[in-house]
């Protein structure tokens, strides 16, 4: 049975590139990295033998207890549920929830990254054993904290397949491999302002505590090698065996689990589109601001914009960094790139939907009204959050009045980066892919495209708004009062001539977003 | 014959691949039509280009006498689509989904808010309008997307494999609303697997095979007496695989 299920894994794995050159080169550059990864972990673990043996001791520990997290939470954001993790694809055939776990055990080992987790954790031996008696012990040690990982990465996925397989529950992770990224800049934020007096205090503190978990075990008796180390190992292992029993109670649990998704909560009907102008206009505009809450990735994407404003202004707060006006006015501009660049791709949202629009468009002046909606909601949502962050960017920078050209530069930009990006989701369209993850922002072949347009959307904005941001960088802030007529004058041109260029080429903008994925 | 939607010529290709070899459809004015053929015959393909969502890469496509690919404007105000798939606006609930469709075209806000309200009644969509259209069942989306085409009123109707996937009563409510649209003298043409169902409810049939349009015309002058099923597996030169050698393990034990 368990080499059953590694063959099915294998073979998935070599399906999954068959005849596709991109997908085998993406192969090829995650196996390079993974071997890297494997040496790097190995060497990294290991070189803890040059400092003292305490320290050594509590940075394993940490190690370990990080490479747990990681199991936990790197397959539920990059895969979601791939075939061999999701039980309900099993359930039909005769297998007895001892034989799929077992199975499903072996398959989730199999593979390039699990592999190289394994060779990467056995570094810890080379780093931390002291006699005969650590080298044995870390031999079985390490296996051990690779089976934990691994249970305890199938028993969360498992636990959550039923709501992973909801479309709400999809929503919310997607949300949630955000909350991820930004939560990654904390220590970046909190050790801004100074290390600790004593750094290896820092480290001893939380490995105190964290060596009592089953992965600060199971480094701690790699280093002990003795009695203790012993007594530490069966510790885990019965650790691991309690996660498996359990992880095989939710198993059998989420194979009966019926299935919810049919069941669904009617939205409520706002009297926002009583507000709006009636016509093509409006309602494009309505359907905009109802995605930019609906729509995980509108979500994501506003959500990120703010937390990047936020983190920008006080990552530059430095000592050494901006000071004075820069900091007032910079951190806001760069905030007005980061959501205009969500306008390189305009279409990609609607993806699949997009002919929609394009069985009613009959002349490029209907696309021009599509585009000035699209603008119009970025607008609608974008000036109050760059007004908001301006003026806390005045705040922080000493001078409340300089969140004025602040805002004024911010608004100027935005509409800088809309026109730009009108052109670009006109010339450089691309799929978003279906399943969001933290990983990848273009349906598989089109990630050329990805990064062109983005980067063409932060390269065509940076030169344009060149002419208005270093003069007011330099002191000249009566500029800033010319920076929203210009930027409404590009928005402006960017969708006249997008909208002529766009509708000339609607059925390959349409075949470019609507591309599986 | 006034013709309702006229191909000559029609060619596309994708790669080395021959989707639609010269096909030159034919859809009498106030006609229910059917498109019907196996698999890969190139029917979405056609209708794809026909609704001027894909371009060809030969020939010509006009729809009430207008070309579709030289004169957009008037050929977009005159047709309704539902493709293939049911790609609709998935995180807009039903009724939004067609207030948006029908301000896009310019009707008054009043105007489809009336039209909005029927059709989702006829439909029988009234109580399911609040929800976003991606919780919808596939019933639900093919009505939804239906109405959507409606709501303008077009002279012609192209629907790709509308009764796929739907359950009887939907089917019911879909075929009585077209039926009543074409007794109007408006055109409808959609494209199907489901002989039994072509038979019944068209005035017309064309047959595709292999890119090409193999037989066309009314559906007793296609058929020539036999049932429509018959004649269609004669046309596309279908032979039976099922009652061969092999499978003789197959059966109760």
């Amino acid at each position: 049975m368990i080499g059953l299920f590694v063959r099915l894994k294998l073979r998935l794995i070599v399906g999954n590139l068959r005849g596709d050159l991109v997908r085998q080169l993406g192969f090829g550059f995650s196996l390079l990295a993974a071997v890297i990864c494997a040496s790097f972990g190995f060497l990294s673990f290991s070189l803890v033998r040059l400092v003292p043996h305490d320290l050594a001791v509590d940075l394993v520990v940490m190690q370990f207890t990080a490479f747990t997290i990681a199991w936990i939470v790197v397959p539920l954001l990059a895969f979601g549920l791939d075939e061999t993790l999701d039980p309900g694809r099993l359930s039909l055939f005769p297998l007895t929830t001892r034989q799929l776990a077992t199975g499903l055990f072996a398959a989730s080992a199999t593979g390039v990254w699990p592999l190289a987790s394994l060779v990467a954790l056995f570094g810890a031996v080379a780093g931390l054993a002291t006699g005969p008696g650590g080298v044995l012990l870390g031999l079985v040690a390490v296996p051990l904290q690779f089976a934990l990982c691994l249970v305890t990465s199938r028993l969360v996925t498992t636990a959550l397949s039923g709501a992973l397989r909801s479309r709400r529950g999809r929503d919310l992770l997607g949300v949630a491999a955000v909350l991820v990224v930004v939560l990654t800049q904390l220590p970046n934020l909190l050790l801004r302002d100074g290390l600790p007096a004593d750094p290896l205090e820092a480290v001893a503190a939380p490995a105190a505590v964290l060596r009592w978990a089953p992965p600060g075990m199971a480094a701690h008796a790699i280093a002990d090698g003795g009695l203790t180390g012993l007594l530490e190992l069966a510790t885990v292992a019965a650790t691991v065996l309690l996660l498996g029993w359990l992880w095989i109670l939710a198993l059998r649990a989420a194979l009966v689990r019926p299935d919810t998704t049919g069941q669904a909560a009617a939205v409520r009907r706002s009297r926002l589109g009583r507000l709006l102008p009636e016509g093509p206009l409006g309602a494009v505009l309505a359907k905009e601001l109802r995605y930019a809450r609906r729509e995980p990735r509108g979500r994501v994407i506003w959500f990120t914009a703010i937390a990047v404003s936020g983190i920008l202004l006080f990552t530059l707060r430095s000592p050494q960094g901006w000071q004075g006006l820069p900091l007032a006015v910079g951190p806001v501009a760069i905030a007005a790139g980061m959501i205009g660049i969500q306008a390189a791709n305009v279409f990609g949202i609607d993806g699949r939907s997009l002919w929609m629009n394009a069985v009613a468009f009959g002349r490029p002046r209907d696309l021009r009204t599509d585009l000035a909606g699209r603008q119009l909601a970025t607008t609608v949502i974008g000036v109050p959050l760059l007004t908001v962050v301006a003026v806390a960017a005045g705040a922080l920078a000493g001078n409340v009045v300089w969140a004025i050209p602040a805002a004024l530069v911010a608004w100027g930009v935005l509409g800088v980066s809309l026109g730009v990006g009108a052109l670009l989701s006109v010339s450089m369209p691309y799929t978003y892919p279906e399943r969001m993850n933290a990983f990848s922002s273009a349906a598989p072949g089109q990630g050329g495209q990805a990064f062109v347009g983005s980067f063409g959307a932060l390269l065509g904005t940076g030169l344009l708004v060149l002419p208005l941001l270093l003069p007011v960088l330099f002191g000249m802030l009566w500029v800033s009062a010319l920076a929203v007529p210009y930027g409404l004058a590009v928005a402006w041109g960017g969708r006249r001539v997008a909208s002529q260029v766009g509708f000339r080429r609607l059925p390959e903008l349409i075949a470019a977003v609507s591309r599986p994925a | 014959m006034d013709e309702a939607v006229r191909t000559r010529g029609l060619v596309k290709s994708f790669g080395s691949q021959l989707a639609v070899a010269g096909v030159d459809l034919v859809v009498p004015k106030g006609s229910f039509a059917g498109l019907v053929g196996p698999n890969g015959a190139g029917k979405t393909t056609t209708l794809s280009m026909a609704t001027g969502l894909l371009r060809p890469d030969a020939g010509t496509i006009t729809v009430a006498g207008f070309d579709v690919w030289a004169d957009p404007v008037n050929v977009k105000s005159r047709i309704g689509v539902l493709p293939e798939g049911l790609r609709l606006f998935e995180r807009l609930s039903g009724r939004e989904l067609l207030l948006y469709n029908g301000q896009l075209r310019g009707i008054p806000r009043a105007e489809v808010e009336r039209r909005a309200g029927e059709l989702l009644g006829v439909m029988d969509l009234t109580e399911a309008q609040d929800k976003l259209v991606v919780d919808y069942s596939t019933g639900m989306r093919k009505k939804i997307g239906l109405a959507a085409a409606l709501l303008h009123n077009p002279g012609v109707l192209f629907l790709d494999e509308p009764f796929e996937g739907v359950d009887p009563v939907s089917a019911n409510t879909l075929v009585e609303v077209l039926r009543r649209y074409t007794a109007s003298g408006s055109t409808v043409i959609f494209s199907s697997h489901v002989m039994d169902l072509v038979e019944r409810l068209c005035d017309w049939v064309s047959v595709m095979s292999r890119g090409q349009i193999v037989a066309q015309g009314p559906v007793e002058e296609v058929r020539q007496g036999r049932s429509l099923n018959e004649a269609f597996l004669e046309l596309v030169g279908a032979r039976g695989h099922g009652d061969g050698e092999g499978l003789s393990w197959l059966g109760s034990r």
